[in-house]
């Protein structure tokens, strides 16, 4: 019974995951056997030096890219070997992915790059719409729906980005240095509405960050050297 | 499936609405300049095909009976043209006799074919009635009235290269005189200007005449000239006609052609192909090029949509629906050339050999295959592309590799 219960409770399950890759004839190993389990409701923050993994595992989990070698879970289903379409579908149903670049549609309107995930989910243009505003509102955009992205500042496309991802209500939201190309301030302001995502909406988040004053807003730290985790410590809660 | 539609049509949307205005303003410029050179040059070599085609007209119809073997008439050629007309596809048909005759105006003489028709039956069959230039065509009732040719007469197309009956005109008296020595005068009712060799140094009549001069009887003719239905192919009404029990030898007007008429329309044919094969090679390799280097310049963009989860699928039909709004634009803008291209043309005709009004020919069908095609490049080209950038990782799309 306990044992079922913390199954339950286990959102990602990583189980000596590898990733090796080849750039221009140099053979990169990102990762080199990590294991770890995240809870739901967590907010964990990755980090470590340039060429530690972290992106590279985020891709991972995010469904982006594929593992060497290595197992691991989300919620419960084994995603290692899941067909591209199943992958495909896995991502717009039950994980959001915030891009370090925002990685918007310069030409969809806000409402647009939100809403579209709605579209193809199956739900209709008017409900879509308004999902879209929901998840808008929560980031504090909910009166630049018509706006471009070219007409937002960083942080607000960042925030857009966040919508994105969580208009759908995603099992698990991956951010992957969200505030690198933003200032203290905006940072700050973009890092609060994930923080009240996961404080209010018990989101679960998977951080990668550089900054270590990040982590003040996360409930777990994991540190990555070399591929491997060097440290994973609770930081409240 | 429907969902990919509604969200590549989303997509396509948001990219037509908001994409770079003045690329969109010049892939429909270049897009209509291929669409352009599909129809465009089709339509003056159609022109000159028309040209060429009329020029037939005048002595072959579209299919013509002559006699048999070394006969010089066909025998009783009434029950000849009774089978052709009972044939669904033959429009109309007439009868001609021939003769070779001397002219004479003044002091001056001219050697010439003098053609006997019945002149109402020629305004279905040939273009005779339409190319009178002074005077009047022949009547039914017209009696020892001629029709002379341009050429034989000064200061008409062409008449400078033969010698002419000088300045003959409507209302003078010539002489005839036939191969079997009989003289007749006759007044020049029309004179018939159809800017062909083959036309302009003839001479016309009334088949009464010629059949009276020669003493003909039992209906005999040198000719059955027939006009066969527009959609109807000359050589399977040749073969309707050899069936319905004509036994005289039957020849399509492309067949009796002139040799080097013939290969004139031959060569005129052949351009057209490859003009037209080369056109859509030509188009399809642009559209494709256009389309690719647009898609590939959305390579991240396509990362992107596969990234958040939307369907390698809907991204295609994205790109078909943007291929399809690009050509359809392209297609419009080069039908508005098009047509202000065939206005000025026809208005302002281009010369050709010395005074013929080359008038190019707005082809219906042609427009409406040519149409066809660039939407089924368009698909092609918008499919294609955009099936090589999905296919690759979401990373290698979003990192432009």
């Amino acid at each position: 019974m306990g044992k079922i219960m913390e199954k339950e409770k286990i959102a990602i399950r990583v189980q000596d995951l590898v990733r090796h890759y080849n750039t221009d004839g140099i053979m990169v190993k990102a990762l080199n056997g990590v294991s770890f389990e995240i809870h739901k409701g967590e907010f964990i923050a990755i980090m470590g030096p340039s060429g530690s993994g972290k992106t590279t595992m985020l891709r991972i989990l995010g469904l982006l890219d594929k593992p060497t070698k290595g197992n691991y879970t989300i919620n419960n289903l084994n995603v290692v070997d899941l067909p591209e379409e199943e992958r495909n579908y896995y991502r717009l149903t039950q994980l959001g992915y915030v891009f370090q670049d925002y990685a918007l549609i310069n030409e969809m309107s806000v409402a647009e790059n939100v809403y579209i995930l709605s579209l193809m989910e199956g739900k209709s243009k008017s409900e879509s719409i308004s999902t879209a505003k929901e998840a808008l509102e929560k980031v504090g955009l909910g009166d630049k729906l018509d706006r471009v992205p070219n007409q937002l500042s960083g942080g607000e496309k960042q925030r857009v980005a966040i919508a994105r991802a969580i208009a759908k209500k995603p099992r698990i939201l991956f951010a992957d240095e969200p505030c690198a190309n933003l200032d203290t301030q905006t940072s700050r302001q973009v890092l609060e509405v994930l923080n009240t995502l996961n404080k209010k909406f018990g989101q679960t988040i998977v951080m990668v960050t550089h900054e270590a004053w990040h982590t003040s807003y996360a409930s777990r730290l994991i540190q990555l050297r070399d591929g491997l985790i060097v440290n994973d410590k609770k930081l409240r809660g | 499936m429907l969902d990919d539609v509604r969200v590549g049509f989303t997509s396509a949307l948001s990219s037509v609405k908001r994409g770079n205005k003045k690329t969109l303003m010049f892939i429909i410029f270049v897009l209509a300049l291929i669409f352009m050179n599909l129809i465009f040059l089709p339509s003056f070599i159609g022109g000159i095909s028309s040209m060429f085609t009329n020029f037939m007209d005048y002595s072959y119809g579209d299919i013509v009976i002559e006699p048999p073997g070394e006969n010089p008439y066909i025998s009783n050629s009434d029950n000849v043209l009774q089978k052709v007309r009972a044939i669904p596809d033959v429009k109309s048909a007439t009868k001609r006799l021939d003769a070779g005759v001397s002219i004479q105006y003044n002091q001056k003489v001219v050697g010439s074919t003098l053609t006997g028709l019945i002149p109402s039956e020629e305004y279905g069959v040939s273009n005779y009635p339409y190319i009178i230039k002074e005077g009047e065509f022949l009547g039914d009732l017209s009696q020892d009235e001629i029709i002379l040719g341009g050429m034989l007469v000064q200061g008409y197309f062409g008449s400078e290269i033969y010698d002419n009956l000088g300045t003959v005109r409507v209302g003078s008296l010539v002489n005839v005189t036939y191969a079997n020595n009989i003289e007749r005068t006759y007044k020049v009712r029309g004179i018939m200007e159809g800017t062909f060799e083959l036309v302009d140094l003839n001479a016309l009549i009334s088949y009464e005449e010629i059949e009276d001069v020669f003493s003909l009887n039992g209906s005999k003719a040198t000719s059955i000239v027939i006009k066969i239905e527009d959609n109807a192919d000359p050589a399977e009404v040749k073969q309707k006609i050899i069936l319905a029990g004509v036994k005289e030898p039957v020849f399509t007007s492309n067949e009796k052609s002139d040799a080097i008429l013939r290969q004139a329309m031959q060569s005129i044919d052949m351009i057209h192909v490859v003009s037209n094969i080369v056109s859509l090679i030509v188009g399809a390799a642009l559209i494709f090029i256009i389309i690719y280097i647009n898609t590939l310049h959305r390579k991240r963009e396509i990362g992107i949509l596969k990234a958040v989860g939307i369907t390698p699928g809907s991204i295609r039909i994205s790109y078909v629906f943007i291929s399809i709004f690009y050509v359809v634009m392209g297609i419009l803008v080069g039908l508005i050339i098009y047509f202000s291209l065939m206005f000025y043309f026809t208005r302002n005709p281009v010369l050709f050999y010395e005074n013929i009004n080359l008038v190019p020919e707005i082809q219906g069908g042609l427009i409406i295959k040519s149409i066809f095609k660039m939407l089924g490049m368009s698909v092609i080209a918008g499919f294609i592309p955009a099936w090589f950038v999905t296919r690759k990782s979401i990373l290698d799309a979003i990192w432009g590799r």
